[in-house]
């Protein structure tokens, strides 16, 4: 077998075993969390009325409607090939909806909210970042610290913190949603204005975070590229300095190309808290209200998005390493 | 740069694309009432078969808007009122007549008749549905087009019951629901699934539009009750418009700024809004308790766990409650005093209510009398770290009270709870898990005490509260399920009279069964109330529409458009 070739194959073949520990862990998880989820749904029926046969009937029908009668590895069986079939059954709390439809829906506005996020927030980043480096002085002094800063407050305090000061107490952007309730959805100015208002604090939460971690990541790979042999070598030949940023901001910004396509990857894990906090009716969102209401299938399908997310991004990356860089190709296919 | 707007657009164009397929243009402010409370996620179904909690049209008891019931009760009064049934009455021991009002048609012109009534009683003995009757029911069968009969099985009749499922089941129409359950082959879980996604049912409104943040019904001008039951007139709001809020902050605040007209959720210390914002805002009473009581949220005992077995144990932490914290902090001062008692003070089963007897055994807020409890009944003994033990070494807790996470006033009333048993010298802990786990271990029994509000007020009450609260035939052993008696308390004398009840109909004789009842209830104590609570709260703005009911104006009970408070559809008015 060529080269690349094996190596294709080979990482497909650990990827595809960490696809099935996923389906694993994705399936029994849940189902770890006290709590009889069948029991909840009737006694919500069923409140307030006297013991009977008819609730044991009810409930029974909702067992077997659900699977949950079958033994657990047949149970299992049944989910795997559901999956495979691209059914993710149908949600116990927003019974009789399908987690398909649900998290087809939640998916776009979880996307909408961190792709453009992620991508401003680290072009400015790398931007700072390399401006940090060359300027140094008063610049590099303030954006340093501060990129520094802002990546150590722990996310959900920055959220909540937006969320408090322009929300609460300033009453500048809405506490939640993705777009007012009393609106109805149109192609009218007010409402995309609504959406862009909702849309503001979450997305800003996002970025402030971004632009710190790949402003600190570029600095230091700018200067440590400022200090290589070929700029000083071009310095000596009298080149421009313009000319040697771009070769300096050219090398240094291949690792955070890597860092890109990993956000990128965990984009749909990644959303959960901004979520949450905001109230925002993506991916996450649904995943916490899951777990509060003992969801199975929304829990499964959640977790099962977000792993697919991580891995196939990871997968595309090492292919693109296999690809462009021969040395790891080399050494992972000796491993072998 | 160009690029990076155009990739912008698509992404927002996908976004909204999805909410776009029900494209819709503004309601008119003025021609729609908002209503707020009764849904907090996104709606999932319009078949009212499907028995989800999340759907908007699912419970017969109040959501009369799209289907009907025969009749819907008034909690002011204890009456039905008659909705698609006309009259009703018992023709002997078990058979009871109820007339549909022959001027009855659904949405597409197809009249109401005694079939269809007596299909959708039997879809419940077809199917495993909700509905209960059926454990009391021989047979549903028409006399003539608007006359039906419900016979009851002669073996286990239940007068009671039967007349509270009168009001608690749609008439759905069979000409469509029979195709629904012969397209889905008379499959219930098939049947379940269906969406129904444009209702045809017989009341004044239908679905205009729906999406996970708003549910927007219409009038239905040509609606048959406006003639036959309201003379005439029609409601003056051309749509009912539910907004989906996320919390409870998010919706009381809409409410204040006058987004909502009425609503039906907790709203603290909204006196305020009229006494200090000065905002045209306004409850059933104006001043406390500012709601009408209909339920009892109580604490739960698991009485066979030891010590919590022994009554006087229970008693002494019934007199460690301090009631009026309870209604003060947790509650915004809506409950009234609590009494020791299952009957209901207000109402149509104030009648059997006996203050007497309530006065020399109940119980209310008094610690000196808990402490003398545990000293001199129980021999209890104080230990160093201030909490009593029993004479056999038995320390009273730690016991652990529970209670959905994040149901606030719950919440707060088990800490004042648990504050006030500690300061006579009972070790309660609380504990709010999840609310799927707290249900769990309250229908499991897996609890030393649990909080839960008994039952709603209705034709069954008192009964039913004493039936949930005592009765033990039926009722599982610990470990399994159970949907009443959590604490699988056991008398049998008890059980007794509470078959007795739903057979009597001398209104003396009754009166002496429940007081033996709640006699009993005093002096076993298995669980006991922490507040009232009304059915829903009902609180109203009038920047846009006037005429709310009232205790001022009582012509329908305080139901926010709900249930016989429907009856104020007919009654609002635009303001100005």
């Amino acid at each position: 077998m060529k080269g690349f070739t094996r190596y294709f194959f080979q990482k497909l073949f650990w990827y595809l075993l960490a696809f099935f520990l996923a389906l694993f862990l994705n399936f029994f998880l849940p189902r770890l969390i006290p709590g009889d989820p069948i029991s909840v749904i009737v006694s919500k029926m069923m409140s307030g009325t006297v013991a009977s046969e008819t609730q044991e009937r009810v409930y029974q029908s909702f067992m077997e409607e659900f699977g949950l009668d079958k033994p657990l590895p047949i149970q299992f069986f049944n989910y795997i090939g559901n999956v495979f079939r691209g059914d993710l059954g149908t949600t116990f709390s927003l019974y009789p909806l399908s987690v398909n439809e649900v998290l087809g829906n939640a998916i776009v506005w979880t996307i909408f909210l961190q792709f453009p996020a992620i991508i401003v927030g680290w072009i400015l980043g790398n931007l700072l970042g390399a401006a940090a480096a060359y300027r140094k002085g008063v610049f590099d002094k303030t954006i340093f610290p501060v990129a520094l800063f802002v990546n150590s407050i722990p996310y959900y305090a920055l959220a909540i913190i937006l969320l408090y000061v322009f929300g609460v107490f300033l009453g500048w952007f809405p506490i939640g949603g993705g777009y007012s309730r009393t609106l109805l959805p149109s192609w009218s100015w007010a409402f995309v204005i609504d959406v862009l208002h909702h849309y503001f604090l979450p997305f800003i939460s996002i970025v402030l975070v971004t632009i710190g971690g790949q402003a600190i990541g570029m600095r230091e790979m700018s200067i440590y590229e400022l200090n290589t042999d070929y700029v000083t070598y071009s310095k000596m030949l009298g080149i421009k300095d313009k000319k040697i940023q771009s070769y300096v901001f050219k090398n240094a910004v291949l690792p955070q190309i890597t860092g890109l396509a990993i956000s990128l990857g965990t984009m749909v894990g990644g959303a959960l808290i901004t979520e949450i906090v905001f109230g925002y009716p993506g991916v996450g969102t649904w995943l916490f209200n899951g777990i509060r209401q003992l969801d199975y299938p929304m829990i499964q399908g959640s977790t099962l998005i977000i792993a697919m997310m991580v891995l196939i991004a990871n997968f595309i990356l090492d292919m693109v390493y296999g690809l462009i860089d021969p040395r790891i190709k080399a050494a992972q296919t000796e491993e072998g | 740069m160009k690029k990076v707007f155009v990739v912008f657009l698509l992404l927002a164009s996908l976004v909204m694309g999805s909410a776009l397929f029900a494209q819709v243009t503004q309601i008119p402010r003025e021609e729609a009432v908002y209503v707020a409370g009764f849904q907090w996620g996104p709606p999932t179904t319009d078949n009212p078969l499907a028995g989800s909690p999340m759907t908007f049209v699912s419970d017969p008891r109040q959501h009369i808007w799209i289907y009907e019931t025969l009749f819907t009760w008034d909690a002011l009064n204890g009456k039905y009122v008659p909705i698609l049934g006309e009259s009703y009455r018992w023709l002997d021991d078990l058979r009871l007549e109820v007339k549909v009002n022959p001027k009855a048609y659904f949405h597409d012109g197809e009249p109401v008749t005694a079939d269809d009534v007596v299909y959708s009683y039997k879809l419940g003995q077809k199917y495993p549905l909700g509905l209960q009757i059926w454990e009391w029911l021989k047979d549903v069968y028409k006399v003539d087009n608007h006359t039906v009969i419900f016979e009851m099985k002669p073996d286990n009749p239940n007068r009671l019951m039967v007349e509270d499922a009168i009001g608690a089941t749609f008439i759905l129409p069979e000409h469509i629901w029979s195709k629904v359950e012969a397209e889905n082959n008379y499959d219930l879980t098939k049947i379940r699934q269906f969406r129904n996604e444009n209702p045809v049912g017989s009341g004044p409104y239908k679905v205009f539009y729906e999406s996970p943040e708003t549910i927007i019904l219409k009038r239905v001008d040509n609606y048959w009750g406006n003639e036959a039951l309201h003379g005439g007139k029609k409601p003056a709001a051309k749509y009912i418009v539910h907004p989906i809020f996320k919390s409870n902050d998010e919706g009381s605040l809409a409410f204040e700024n006058g987004e909502v007209d009425v609503s039906q959720q907790f709203t603290p210390r909204i006196w305020e809004m009229w006494e200090k914002k000065g905002l045209p805002i306004g409850t059933w009473y104006d001043e406390i308790p500012y709601h009408m009581p209909a339920t009892m949220p109580s604490l739960w005992f698991n009485v066979n766990k030891y010590p919590l077995s022994l009554p006087e144990v229970r008693k002494a932490i019934a007199y460690s409650v301090n009631y009026a914290r309870i209604s003060e902090l947790a509650m915004s001062n809506y409950s009234p005093k609590v009494q020791a008692s299952l009957i209901l003070p207000y109402g149509g089963e104030a009648k059997y209510f006996d203050e007497n007897l309530v006065k020399q055994y109940g119980w209310e807020y008094n610690p000196k009398e808990a402490v003398r409890i545990l000293e001199e009944d129980l021999g209890a003994t104080k230990g160093k770290d201030g909490i009593y033990v029993l004479p056999d070494g038995t320390r009273l807790g730690p016991f652990s009270v529970e209670c959905p996470y994040g149901w606030t006033d719950w919440n707060a009333s088990l800490q004042i709870v648990a504050q006030g048993a500690r300061a006579v010298g009972i070790d309660i802990q609380t504990s709010f898990p999840d609310a799927p786990i707290a249900y769990d271990n309250r229908q499991t029994g897996n609890f030393d005490m649990t909080m839960w509000a008994p039952s709603q007020p209705g034709p069954a009450q008192p009964w039913l509260r004493f039936q949930i609260a005592l009765y033990s035939k039926g009722v599982p052993e610990v470990g399994q399920i159970a949907y009443s008696n959590y604490g699988r308390y056991k008398n049998e004398w008890a059980d007794q009279l509470i078959d007795m009840i739903p057979k009597v109909t001398d209104e003396k004789e009754l009166k002496n069964l429940y007081t033996e009842l709640d006699q009993i209830y005093r002096e076993d104590i298995p669980m006991f109330p922490l507040m009232y609570r009304p059915q829903t709260f009902y609180e109203y703005n009038e920047t846009y529409w006037t005429g709310w009911a009232n205790a001022k104006n009582p012509y329908a009970p305080p139901m926010p458009l709900v249930g016989a408070g429907m009856e104020m559809l007919w009654h609002l008015e635009p303001a100005k």
